[in-house]
């Protein structure tokens, strides 16, 4: 038991790493060879950083769009970022500095993440224009989400898991030495759906539409800045590209239908 | 595309009944149109139908609108050298019904 | 195929080629007489969705020989299907947008209820996502590993004729108007994707007649309007005419000077339909005041570029490539752009990427500059001088454009398109008034006929999709008496003129920024 789900655990995380790398350096090295910015844009590049980070900390757009699917989407990565934070202490032996903090106070974060989840759910199924556009995906992702936080959340406050013995498997895992002596897999059934659940995200995480974590930093629209006046970009296959064929025989070879 | 049939001649036409062949424009070709146009041709009519085809021949594109106006209403007086006249003709708006009915492509691009 | 009034010989019902079938609408169009506007009330509310309510949009197809002289296939490529998927691929490498923007959509609904052309027709299809999704459901199927082991459930389908088709009438169901980036969580920009759409049909054969048709005759005339150097100098001077006429002043319209100050740069339409006209008086009465030469170029005779509706970037920089001529022939010392929306963002955003630098220009002025950024100086430097009265007649609102608003920049400061246009309104009328707030500047709603839809086989989606406009003008027409919409863009001129009276608004509503400029400027000599 402990050997599967430490072969599957670094299975998963050796997934989810190299494939968000490889996404992400695709996404970085393909080039942007026209002026895009969504107007009114920062004009300088320092601007940039201000106007991505609106987005990402606080979902500005989303927010100017609709306030239900922003509060539901706000409250689930709220949630998400509190319970990460929280399980910090499963990896490390001591608690970094600051972030015992959060450990003094209880703030379920499982309910938070469950509250947005249970909302966007909703949202899909209630509003005509947002069922339209789901597919089964979009729910079954949905589903995992609040299978993941609901199973973490029973795990800490219902079923009162053996923390100790996950947090000795946890920094086991991390520290590569996984089959050390007090290093088994805990045996609770809910931590065990849990566990794997994560795994499954993990491994999904790289082929879906959750690579908008690492996406948004790379959108043409809101990254560039809005200088096309005084500075002159060209992609490199843009550079010396020969005018369109106008030669109608030409032009029917090119396609075979001469 | 479409097309239609005079005494057994055919007309090519563009999707929206525009002649597609200039040359091939006649008077009956005219008058056809302007049925299906439910435009009856009398002679005012024909003034600016033979005005629109004339300055075609030389400029290869239909007047501005202004110009039309203007060129009108040198040619024949301020009554008719004035949009609501024109209008009247032409209900569907001289630049595309008259040039339709002469037999001119129909203006295109942001106008 | 179209079975319009003038064909007199009924055909038998004939099979349809591929290509027929992709251009044809599912459901017939309907006549222009019977296309009507929705009723003004001032609100515009979200509908229900009704699935298939726009599938009579499709435009008409591009004929195989301007298809050719664009160097596109001349009719459906017979494998078509891996020739696109091939192209898309090409696409992903090229563009950062559309690499990114395929994968990062989590559906969240926030564009749903952005689109004006969704608001107007009710068809799902029409919502920015749903959209994007048509474009997606292609990449998933043969560019993702979820989508090609998950298929359908993950949103991944093979692409085939009826798909094809959907493409064809949705992706002409876009005027690239960027209001759904705006809201979007991440900015995704459904432009860049119905660009990319459309390149790929007319990579594989399948073309819009308007916008080719045009580009055709850019390449081969000079501008979209087809008008040839000699009726366009007999148009300048009899334009010439009327303004002597008019003021009593030889005010000129001076074409290909060599050595002219300024090199101005519009659409072709200026010279040709109303209202744009009003507004090429405008500039020639501000030029001449202001004392500077100046002149058009008869190889540089359109700002505009369908290139970027078509999204095919040799095409944009064929076009621009005229502009970059005119520069070498006139060798100005400025660069001036006239009133128009998308030609302006290809002037700000595009031009110094594909024709660019422009060296030879003098950099003490943008280059380019926006006709609307040059009258303000002289306005604000007291170098022409305006009598608000002139237009006492009119209670004017501002029509922000969209690619002015959410693809470009006047002045020096972010926001510069939206404050620069407005200053110069106000410095040329006394009554002005601003329409919803949900509706103007970076929330701006496209009049309907941008993104190379101004045609009338598209009439019906054009009328629909002008409804947020027309709903949120009817609200100041109401409350304050705005009688005057004032434009920057020659498609929204001529999508306006013709769309108002089916809201039953009367077209003269509709005008330009330099009209109100042409009615106030105090002509004469300086003080």
């Amino acid at each position: 038991m402990t050997v599967l789900f430490v072969v599957l655990g670094y299975a998963a995380l050796a997934i989810f790493i190299v494939g968000v790398l490889a996404k992400v350096w695709k996404y970085g090295k393909t080039p942007a060879p026209l002026k895009i910015p969504q107007t009114p844009a920062p004009v300088t590049a320092s601007g940039v950083p201000v106007r991505i980070l609106s987005e990402v900390v606080f979902f500005k757009s989303l927010f100017k769009s609709n306030r239900v699917i922003w509060l539901a989407g706000y409250l689930f990565h709220i949630g998400l970022l509190l319970a990460l934070i929280k399980h910090y202490r499963f990896l490390f032996a001591s608690v970094p500095a600051g972030l015992d903090y959060f450990a003094t106070f209880e703030m379920y974060p499982g309910l938070i993440m469950l509250g947005g989840l249970g909302l966007l759910f909703l949202l899909r199924l209630v509003v005509d224009r947002n069922m339209f556009i789901s597919v089964m995906t979009d729910y079954v992702l949905l589903i995992l989400l609040i299978a993941i936080a609901g199973t973490g959340t029973l795990a800490k406050h219902y079923f009162r898991v053996d923390i100790t013995q996950v947090k000795e498997f946890m920094m086991g895992l991390v520290s590569f030495s996984p089959m050390g002596s007090n290093s088994t897999f805990p045996t609770e059934l809910i931590f065990l759906i849990h566990f794997s659940l994560v795994l499954l995200l993990l491994v999904y995480f790289p082929f879906s539409k959750l690579m908008h974590a690492a996406g948004v930093f790379f959108s043409p629209t809101r990254n560039q800045v809005d200088n096309p006046r005084e500075k002159r970009i060209v992609a490199p296959w843009a550079e010396n590209l020969p005018a369109p064929t106008t030669d109608v025989e030409e032009v029917a070879e090119a396609h075979g239908q001469a | 595309m479409g097309s239609f049939e005079i005494d057994g001649k055919t007309y090519e036409t563009d999707d929206d009944g525009y002649l597609t062949n200039l040359d091939e424009w006649t008077e009956d070709v005219a008058k056809y149109i302007a049925d299906v146009e439910n435009v009856e041709l009398t002679e005012a009519h024909w003034e600016v139908v033979n005005f629109l085809r004339n300055y075609y021949q030389e400029y290869n594109i239909a007047p501005a609108i202004k110009i039309l106006i203007k060129e009108m209403k040198k040619m024949f007086g301020p009554e008719k050298g004035n949009s609501a006249y024109l209008y009247d003709l032409y209900p569907a708006g001289p630049a595309l019904q008259a040039c339709k009915i002469a037999g001119l492509p129909k203006p295109t691009g942001c106008v | 195929m179209a079975d319009t009034e003038a064909t007199a010989t009924k055909e038998e019902p004939k099979v349809l080629t591929d290509l027929e079938k992709v251009g044809e609408p599912i459901v017939p169009r309907k006549k222009p007489n019977d296309i009507h506007g929705d009723d003004l009330v001032g609100k515009i509310s979200v509908p229900k969705v009704q699935e298939g309510a726009a599938a009579a949009n499709k435009p008409y197809l591009c004929k195989s020989e301007n298809m050719q002289k664009l160097g596109f296939p001349g009719d459906l490529r017979t494998d078509w299907h891996d020739a696109a998927i091939a192209k898309m691929g090409e696409l992903l490498k090229k563009y950062k947008s559309l690499q990114v923007y395929m994968d990062i959509c989590v559906k969240c609904g926030a564009c749903t209820d952005k689109c004006h052309y969704f608001l107007g027709t009710k068809d799902p299809k029409n919502m920015p996502v749903a959209r994007a999704e048509l474009f997606r459901k292609v990449y998933r199927k043969y560019f993702t590993t979820e989508g090609k082991i998950l298929g359908k459930l993950a949103g991944a389908e093979r692409f085939d004729l009826d798909l094809l088709g959907e493409w064809y009438s949705y992706f002409h169901q876009c005027s690239q108007c960027r209001r759904c980036s705006v809201f979007c969580p991440y900015g995704i920009d459904t432009a860049e994707i119905s660009m990319a759409a459309r390149e790929i049909m007319d990579h594989i054969g399948i073309g819009q007649k308007y916008v080719n048709d045009i580009i055709v005759k850019v390449h081969e005339v000079g501008n979209n309007l087809g008008m040839n150097p000699k009726a366009l100098k007999a148009t300048l001077e009899s334009t010439e005419e009327d303004l002597e006429e008019e003021t009593g002043q030889k005010i000129r319209l001076p074409l290909d000077e060599v050595g002219a100050e300024v090199l101005m740069v519009t659409p072709s339409a200026d010279f040709f339909a109303s209202p744009h006209v009003e507004s090429l008086l405008g500039y020639a009465k501000v030029f001449h005041q202001a004392g500077i030469s100046w002149t058009f170029s008869s190889v540089a005779s359109e700002a505009g570029n369908f290139g970027m509706f078509m999204g095919n970037y040799s095409q944009m920089q064929k076009v621009a490539s005229r502009v970059k001529l005119a520069i070498d022939e006139i060798k100005p010392k400025r660069l001036i752009v006239g009133e128009c929306g998308h030609a302006w963002r290809i002037a700000y955003s595009f031009w110094n990427t594909l024709i660019g630098p422009f060296d030879s220009l003098d950099p003490n002025y943008k280059r380019p500059e926006h006709i609307c950024e040059y009258t303000l100086d002289l306005v604000n430097r007291g170098a022409i001088k305006l009598d608000k009265s002139k237009n006492d007649d009119f209670v004017v609102t501002f029509h922000d454009s969209c690619n002015v608003a959410r693809g470009a920049r006047m002045g020096d400061k972010p926001g510069g398109q939206f404050t620069i246009p407005r200053e110069l309104i106000k410095a040329s009328c006394n009554r002005y008034v601003e329409m919803d707030e949900e509706t103007i500047m970076e929330k701006t709603f496209c009049c309907g006929g941008g993104g190379g839809l101004l045609t009338d086989d598209l009439l019906e989606l054009r009328v629909q999709g002008a409804m947020p406009r027309m709903q949120a003008f009817h609200k100041v027409q109401e409350s304050h008496g705005a009688n005057f919409l004032a434009l920057i863009c020659a498609i929204c001129k001529a999508q306006f003129t013709k769309i108002l009276p089916k809201y039953g608004v009367g077209m003269d509503v509709a005008g330009g920024v330099h009209q109100l400029i042409a009615n106030a400027i105090e002509l004469g000599a300086k003080e």
